[in-house]
């Protein structure tokens, strides 16, 4: 903090009324009490440890009324909104999630002024905003994935002439998803060892199906809204996950894996090729939880067969709700605990933030670090690409019918054909019962 | 001071009853009323459109449903036919010990201490294909060179369902047999014994007789407390993949909170509870005809 | 006839070691996934998941632990409030449920009435609806009473929970204690509450023991419920805190077990401490019902 306030007072007048404002905002909110739901985690402890200084700064109280991982909460939220208690003023939300709570959370942009706002990647607000509403502030917990690797499996001279000779191209860190796939099955060697993985149900499918739909130049919903995901474009997507299972490329217990067992397998060092999260970028580098530190190399996301790189992206923000009695005093938390310090905090540990300056204050951080900069280097092209998922409120109901197809073409019991054209309507039916067709 | 006013009996059971029926029956009104709504948890308002039976009738029709409906009949089935056997063997065991009771009877009840989420990630995790404890185990015993995928195929997937929640439940079956190896009268078995009866005999017709009202009453027990699975399959498979596993608990839940189509939800939760009463009945009736049987006897 | 006496013998006695065998077997199997479960408190998680596998734990600590009590920032999660809200939780809910059963159970076993067996099979049947259909109208409920996230509501849905369960093995219990004695008091002298306290109390006792035990581990593990109807620290429960190891990416393995291990050590020791009177409360009470 004074560390900063100095180098405010070395720097010219305009910069430092930027930043004065920046570091304004809080206000006085005497005697304010306000509640909050927040999602739970170790890793997020430390900004939440920060609330402490706001309160100290407003004069206000936060009080924290609920602390849980996201299902949970989201099943908490949708039941306060079931019974009308919204009463709370300060929960976080997900970019997956924010399109189902509808009309419960306040547009941010009457609530903060404009200048307060400017710090941020402008694209990440646009994602926050439903409706022409900004319903949540983007904190530091950007997700984008890129590709890690084991390096010293593409260093290897005897790999690399035996992958030539069969693939016909230098062995390299994949560029396009048809490559991960060739180079996937190149270093396969079931049961010891996996060219790649990746998870098998849920959101988490779908969603990696969807990437690599709109990479192939396909899209989930057309024009009209309808499902048109059961595309050539989309048969090629979801084909390249089955040739891969079908292969042994891949763990055959992928279709009940989640993000926890990819991180965990890949840490393991049964694994050639990643495609996954920022978040791991610590997790895979250290010793103490990883067998492969030291060896790990990131890539940006891979390219479909339209050339566009694949980039599926969710945040973690804060809202504030309509029924909130001090949406001021909530929206300046919602601010401060997304305003540079924080974010600057947030990121230290591996996440992506959500404001420009801070992008820029990670990556001079990293400098000397080879594999941190590698990696951010990598995020950061994968960043420029992201887009979040359909913005439907119906949007995890449809994976939800979606994702038991796209696991039964896996396995073998349909075509990838089959498998989509029953997803396709499906998805239609829940579209039409949800009023949205 | 007059102890009793209104009848004591009613005076007696009025906490249970005003208990249950604030938390159980009062609350069961409330789905009841929503399974005849399109109700979302995301739009309160659908709480009053009225749509009659047609939750029901849509469900009646579901392909989805019924498989889902039949294979938690199937699970139920076995699984408590498996755990009564396997709890009648440990009792047995257990009561011919002759040193150790108490450590014996504590480590018999062990898996209890585990609350089922705990098994249901414990399980999961050991039936990894990759790093799990079981195919470690057989790899490294040189028993296979595969990696096995317990949670993936068809049946390998219910069969490790079904270890998981008889490791867990088990312990119920064999507490209950044990007691009443521990009550058994031991003229019986002496009188047996003299007559020239084999062990096998002795057990079918003195021991096991004696038993069923304990195993019946265990499994009236369980069946009435069976929807403690649901934790665990959440955890291992959520009745994944491509609905495999799919069982009433984990397609209910989806359907109601990830879903939001809470209306739905509970027209499906009806037709799971008359389910577990049909069960439940079932086995109130075997256990009150052995009941009358030993009372004869005794 | 030397020789039939002998091999008679031999086989008795391999019988008798067949079943040691067995029994010890049975004994690893349900063993095996608890030792499994502290080992792997104990060692770094490179190492539970290594492949290889690692079978001989090459470094054990109490990292997991310690870092458990470490308080938020250092990988700690309010451990201390979990446990102070589940024990609790366990034995008021249990206290509550023997009283309302010893009640309810008396009335089954000492009075005759219309409709007995159908008030009976009524009371069992609350215990039969799933968790799901009662989460949501519950919440309702609770939140338009404001409890909650407090004790007492969760509390309540235990007592709940467990009363069909109390009431029949009471029930069980009383019938076997001879009415007679409670009337030979009476006649003595005694109200009819001095009669039931002193007379048919103490006979019943193992029977409440063994009630209690199973609504303690039911209220002390039940997840479900706890997870809609609790939200903070204010009354979360362990099995509830479990999930504090996992969150959208991961899941902390090593701190869940070290959890799990907080989690299982009270429930065993009481289990231990219980166990005689649970067996032979179990007893009487199933036959007599």
């Amino acid at each position: 903090m004074t560390y900063s306030a100095k180098l405010a007072a070395l720097l010219g007048g305009s910069l430092l009324a930027g930043m004065a404002a920046a570091q304004d905002l809080p206000g006085s909110f005497d005697g304010v009490t306000v509640q909050a739901k927040l999602i739970g985690g170790q890793q997020y402890e430390a900004l939440y440890a920060r609330i402490n200084e706001w309160q100290e700064a407003t004069g206000a109280t936060v009080e924290v009324i609920s602390k849980k991982n996201h299902f949970e909460l989201d099943r908490e939220i949708k039941s306060d909104i079931a019974t009308g208690q919204l009463g709370w003023c300060v929960g976080s939300n997900h970019s997956s999630f924010a399109p189902q709570y509808p009309g419960i959370y306040q547009d941010l942009r009457a609530l903060l002024p404009e200048d307060a706002l400017s710090g941020f990647v402008p694209a990440t607000l646009d994602a926050a905003t439903l409706d022409d509403r900004l319903v949540m502030l983007p904190r530091a917990q950007f997700d984008v994935s890129a590709v890690y690797y084991q390096k010293s499996l593409y260093e290897d001279e005897a790999n690399k002439t035996a992958f030539e000779e069969e693939y016909g191209y230098p062995l390299a860190p994949p560029d396009t998803w048809d490559q991960l796939a060739d180079q996937a099955k190149f270093f396969a060697d079931p049961p010891d060892f996996y060219g790649t993985q990746y998870a098998g149900k849920e959101e988490a499918i779908a969603g990696r199906f969807y990437e690599i739909l709109k990479a192939n130049g396909g899209e989930f919903l057309n024009a009209d809204g309808e499902p048109a995901f059961n595309s050539d474009a989309g048969v090629a997507a979801l084909q390249w996950f089955v040739d891969l299972y079908a292969a042994n490329a891949v763990p055959n217990g992928v279709p009940n894996y989640l993000w926890d067992d990819l991180g965990q397998g890949f840490a393991s060092g049964t694994v050639a090729v990643n495609h996954d999260w920022p978040g791991w970028m610590g997790f895979f580098n250290d010793p103490e939880s990883s067998k492969i530190a030291g060896n790990v190399g990131v890539a940006p996301p891979p390219k479909g067969s339209s050339g566009a790189r694949s980039g599926w992206s969710g945040f973690h923000g804060f809202s504030v709700t309509e029924d909130c009695e001090n949406p001021e005093a909530a929206a300046s938390l919602v601010w401060f605990l997304t305003n540079e310090d924080s974010q600057k905090m947030e990121s230290a540990a591996g996440p992506l933030p959500t404001r420009s300056a801070v992008w820029d204050h990670i990556i001079a951080e990293a400098e000397g670090d080879e594999y941190r900069s590698e990696a951010l280097t990598a995020f950061q092209v994968a960043a420029e690409g992201a887009y979040p998922v359909p913005r439907s409120p119906s949007w995890i109901e449809m994976t939800n019918v979606v994702y038991p197809e796209l696991q039964a073409a896996i396995l073998g019991d349909k075509s990838a054909q089959e498998a989509l054209d029953a997803a396709a309507e499906a998805a239609t039916n829940v579209l039409m019962d949800a009023g949205e067709l | 001071m007059k102890p009793w006013r209104l009848p004591p009996h009613l005076l007696l059971l009025l906490p249970a009853v005003l208990i249950l029926a604030a938390i159980v029956v009062i609350p069961l009104g409330l789905s009841l009323w929503s399974s005849f709504t399109p109700f979302r948890l995301t739009r309160p308002d659908t709480m009053y459109d009225f749509i009659g039976l047609r939750n029901y009738a849509r469900l009646l029709g579901d392909a989805q449903f019924w498989s889902a409906f039949g294979r938690t009949v199937l699970l139920l089935t076995v699984a408590l036919n498996l755990e009564m056997v396997l709890g009648l063997g440990l009792a047995l065991l257990i009561e011919r010990a002759s040193r150790g009771q108490r450590i014996l009877r504590t480590i018999m009840m062990f898996p209890m201490m585990f609350s089922p989420v705990l098994v249901g990630f414990q399980f999961k995790f050991m039936f990894n294909d990759n790093v799990g404890l079981v195919n470690n185990a057989l790899q490294s015993l040189g028993l296979t060179d595969r990696a096995i995928p317990w949670l993936i195929d068809q049946n390998l997937a219910f069969i490790s369902i079904m270890v998981a929640e008889i490791w867990s439940s088990t312990a119920v079956f064999a507490i209950f047999i044990l007691a009443g190896l521990m009550a058994m009268p031991r003229d019986p078995l002496e009188a047996a014994r003299v007559d020239g009866c084999t062990p096998w005999q002795t057990f079918r017709y003195v021991t096991w007789p004696f038993l069923m009202p304990f195993a019946f009453i265990a499994m009236t027990i369980r069946s009435l407390d069976v929807a403690r699975a649901y934790d665990i399959i959440k955890i291992m498979t959520d009745g994944g993949p491509a609905r495999r596993t799919e069982v009433l608990w984990t397609l209910i839940s989806r359907t109601a909170y990830s879903d939001a189509r809470m209306g739905m939800a509970n027209a499906m939760a009806y037709i799971a509870i008359l389910l577990s009463i049909a069960f439940t009945l079932i086995f109130f009736r075997q256990l009150s005809k052995a009941r009358s049987q030993i009372a004869a006897e005794w | 006839m030397m020789d039939a006496n002998q091999s008679s013998r031999i086989r008795k006695r391999l019988t008798r070691w067949a079943l040691n065998v067995a029994l010890f077997i049975a004994m690893a199997i349900i063993c095996l996934p608890g030792l499994w479960i502290v080992l792997n408190s104990l060692r770094p998680t490179v190492e539970i998941m290594a492949k290889p596998p690692v079978w001989i734990p090459r470094e054990l600590n109490f990292d997991a632990y310690v870092a458990m009590f470490s308080g938020v920032g250092a990988g700690g999660i309010p451990v201390l409030d979990y446990f102070r809200n589940s024990i609790i939780i366990a034995t008021t809910s249990t206290v509550i449920a023997l009283a309302v059963g010893m009640a309810g159970g008396y009335a089954f076993a000492r009075y005759r009435f219309r409709g007995k067996s159908g008030w009976f099979i009524g009371l069992m049947l609350t215990r039969t609806v799933p968790g799901i259909a009662l989460s949501l109208p519950l919440f309702f409920l609770y939140a338009r009473l404001g409890i909650i996230d407090t004790h007492f509501g969760l509390i309540l849905a235990y007592v709940a929970m467990n009363v069909p369960f109390t009431i029949w093995l009471i029930d069980g219990f009383f019938r076997q204690v001879p009415k007679d004695l409670s009337e030979a008091a009476q006649i003595d002298g005694c109200t009819r509450w001095q009669a039931f306290w002193r007379v048919e109390f103490p006979l019943a006792r193992p029977g409440i023991a063994s009630a209690g035990i199973f609504a303690f581990l039911t209220a002390w593990n039940e997840f479900a419920l706890a997870s809609q109807l609790t939200r903070s620290t204010n009354s979360k429960t362990l099995p509830v805190g479990l999930l504090d190891y996992t969150a959208e990416f991961t899941i902390d393995w090593r701190g869940m077990c070290a959890l799990a291990v907080v989690m299982i050590v009270p429930a065993l020791l009481l289990t231990y401490a219980v166990q005689k009177h649970l067996v032979s409360g179990l007893t009487s009470g199933a036959i007599k019902g």
